[in-house]
């Protein structure tokens, strides 16, 4: 036995790895059946840690005040520092995969019921994790201190402003409003002190928690099992033959899908980086000229969209707001027991709706605000709050079929 | 796989690269404003490092016209370049020299030009610039990163017409065609210098290019060894 094997075989006998990694590699078996979207998973949590190695590169060079901030950005980091450049490509791509790969992850996790029970907890805590992410990519977003980075920041902050347009209650509605801008801006106008905050955020505070939702998001996966595509959670000891150990048979097939996610990332990276450093935010930020054409980043625009094709400022923040508070009651609405889109053709029509209707809006957010547009934003509008007021009725009539048909348990 | 997960394959995977194309790429239904650079001086511009027949580079003469024509209003920080009237205060090497440090770019060192920070060069030339503010209305934008922001045609055609492009704009037209023949070159030499301010040079350029062919090569074809040995080690505990 060489001196390698030594030092492994002592540390093996204190901290147990093997006895761990057995029990958590090999012992432990997923479906067989699992297809192409269950990797998303995966690409999330490798951009995550993407996110947090480049980041921590930028951080050592980026300062924080207003004085500063762009020219160490743009000069420091893209010209002085060597590779400041790339870690800087590497960020931004990855601010855009992150927002990408989780939706694609949510849009799965949707098309397979992968929210029902037993999995609630994950869904939920997969929402927070959405929701604090958004957080991120806003507060980072400020920090190049570009004309988009802090007009967007302003009229982001501002958007809460319109619940002071209520039709009942409007001074308290007033008072609210003002105080969630007030907490959003940290004061009345945009200073060195909200950038520091929004700063301190984004390196740190968001991150800290993004990393707790991850490793419980994680643990709940776990501790519920993997949701399966044919939307039958078989039992793992009657049919053992539908299972397979999830070392060699996923960690390889999903490592050979990283390694060519990764090829794409670098191709943005090194030949494509136009439009995730827009060349607008090149010009540093200036308070007193407005930029023609402000809209929020890409994975915005669909609830921007929503706010801005409805009429009344007040009742377009309510549902923008409804939209988030619906996808977190997603397993409460969907209460049907069948489960996965490819046994229920009538949940698999509305999906295709919902999918459209939320790529159509994003991309409506992009065009210039006519009257037209507004029109066909507020007909997408429709069929997103439909896709979620239909699934209860749905539920009651699947519940009813699923009874008829014996009502064995899954 | 049967037929019909084909088709499904194809309506979510072809809608998906669809949606992030239209994001990603090119979006026809965004607004898109264009500006062309007259095409008698696009060799200009195109390589900036080219040497010229008076053996300076062309970024060098582009230089030299800034300061001549553009630096009693404009600063360009990130190469040195501050106000003239600055750059004539006794008071103002010394304090570059103390608060700034000299340029360094793409990994070439430019002793003779400093980089001062942006709060002491602007509290330095505080004066300068109110005066500038009282007779133009506002302070002319500093230009270090104006190339990335604006791009080459939008600048080419505003030094030559500022009028045409923004109207009513208190820039002053500098190089007119109708009395200087060189005028289009010379516009043109300025914005290649702005450009050799923003962009790494050719062998840099290079340089990248190289590396992300590197990796992209290197993530494509480990992902490939992964997924052969992944076949054969499975075909060996015999879950094919």
């Amino acid at each position: 036995m060489g001196l390698i094997d030594k030092i492994i075989n002592w540390i093996d006998e204190r901290a147990r790895v093997s006895e761990v990694y057995r029990a958590q590699m090999i012992d432990y078996k997923v479906p067989k059946n699992l297809t192409f979207p269950y990797v998303f998973g995966v690409l999330a949590l490798v951009t995550f840690a993407i996110q947090i190695i480049s980041g921590m590169v930028l951080l050592l060079y980026y300062k924080p005040s207003i004085g500063s901030a762009f020219d160490s950005a743009t000069y420091t980091i893209m010209g002085e520092i060597p590779f400041g450049w790339l870690f800087r490509h590497i960020h931004a791509t990855g601010a855009n995969f992150f927002m990408a790969i989780v939706y694609l992850h949510i849009f799965t996790g949707i098309y397979y019921n992968a929210y029902k029970r037993p999995r609630e907890l994950v869904w939920i805590v997969g929402w927070l994790i959405y929701f604090v992410l958004i957080l991120t990519a806003l507060s980072g977003y400020l920090l190049p201190w570009g004309q988009l980075s802090y007009w967007g920041f302003i009229v982001t902050t501002e958007i809460p402003g319109s619940l002071g347009d209520a039709p009942i209650l409007k001074s308290l509605f007033k008072a609210i409003a003002e105080t969630i801008v007030l907490w959003m801006k940290g004061g009345y106008v945009v200073t060195d002190v909200t950038l520091g905050r929004v700063f301190g955020s984004h390196v740190l505070i968001y991150p800290l928690i993004l990393l707790a939702l991850i490793g419980i998001h994680l643990y709940l996966v776990r501790a519920a099992g993997i949701s399966n595509p044919e939307g039958i959670d078989y039992d793992k000891k009657k049919n053992p033959e539908k299972f397979v150990p999830f070392h060699p048979y996923v960690t390889l097939k999903e490592g050979a899908y990283v390694m060519w996610y990764l090829a794409v990332f670098f191709f943005f990276v090194f030949f494509h980086i136009s439009h995730f450093l827009p060349a607008e935010n090149f010009e540093p930020a200036n308070p007193l000229k407005t930029p023609p054409h402000i809209a929020p980043e890409w994975y915005l625009l669909g609830y921007y969209q929503v706010f801005r094709s409805i009429p009344d400022k007040f009742w377009g923040f309510v549902a923008f707001n409804a939209l988030l508070i619906l996808l977190l009651l997603l397993p409460f609405l969907d209460w049907s027991p069948i489960k996965s889109a490819r046994r229920r053709p009538i949940f698999f029509v509305l999906f295709l709706a919902f999918m459209f209707a939320s790529m159509g809006l994003t991309i409506l957010g992009t065009m210039p605000p006519t009257p037209q547009n507004a029109m066909i934003g507020l007909i997408l509008t429709a069929v997103v709050f439909g896709f979620f007021l239909a699934l209860p009725i749905l539920s009651i009539f699947e519940y009813g079929w699923h009874k008829v048909r014996g009502g064995e348990e899954q | 796989m049967n037929a019909w997960g084909v088709i499904k394959t194809i309506i979510f995977g072809g809608s998906v690269l669809l949606f992030f194309f239209l994001l990603w790429f090119y979006n026809p239904f965004k607004e898109h404003e264009h500006y062309e650079v007259d095409k008698e001086v696009k060799a200009i511009i195109e390589n900036p490092w080219k040497k010229t027949e008076s053996g300076k580079t062309i970024a060098e003469e582009g230089r030299e016209l800034f300061i001549a024509n553009c630096a009693s209003c404009h600063s360009l920080r990130y190469d040195g370049i501050y106000l003239t009237s600055v750059q004539n205060n006794p008071k103002w090497e010394n304090i570059a020299k103390t608060f700034g440090r000299p340029v360094y770019r793409y990994g070439e060192l430019y002793k003779d030009r400093f980089f001062v920070p942006k709060d002491v060069y602007e509290s330095f030339a505080h004066e300068d610039l109110q005066s500038l503010k009282e007779s133009l209305g506002q302070v002319p934008p500093d230009l270090s990163t104006m190339y990335l922001a604006r791009g080459e045609g939008y600048l080419y055609q505003f030094i030559l017409n500022p009028q045409k492009v923004i109207p009513g704009t208190t820039m002053p037209q500098i190089f007119n065609p109708e009395f200087d023949p060189q005028a289009k070159e010379k516009v043109a030499k300025i914005v290649a210098y702005m450009k050799s301010v923003n962009t790494p040079p050719p062998e840099e350029q290079s340089k990248r290019t190289v590396m992300g062919i590197v990796v992209i090569g290197y993530f494509i074809l480990m992902g490939l060894l992964i997924w052969i040995y992944r076949h054969r080690l499975l075909k060996l505990l015999g879950y094919h």
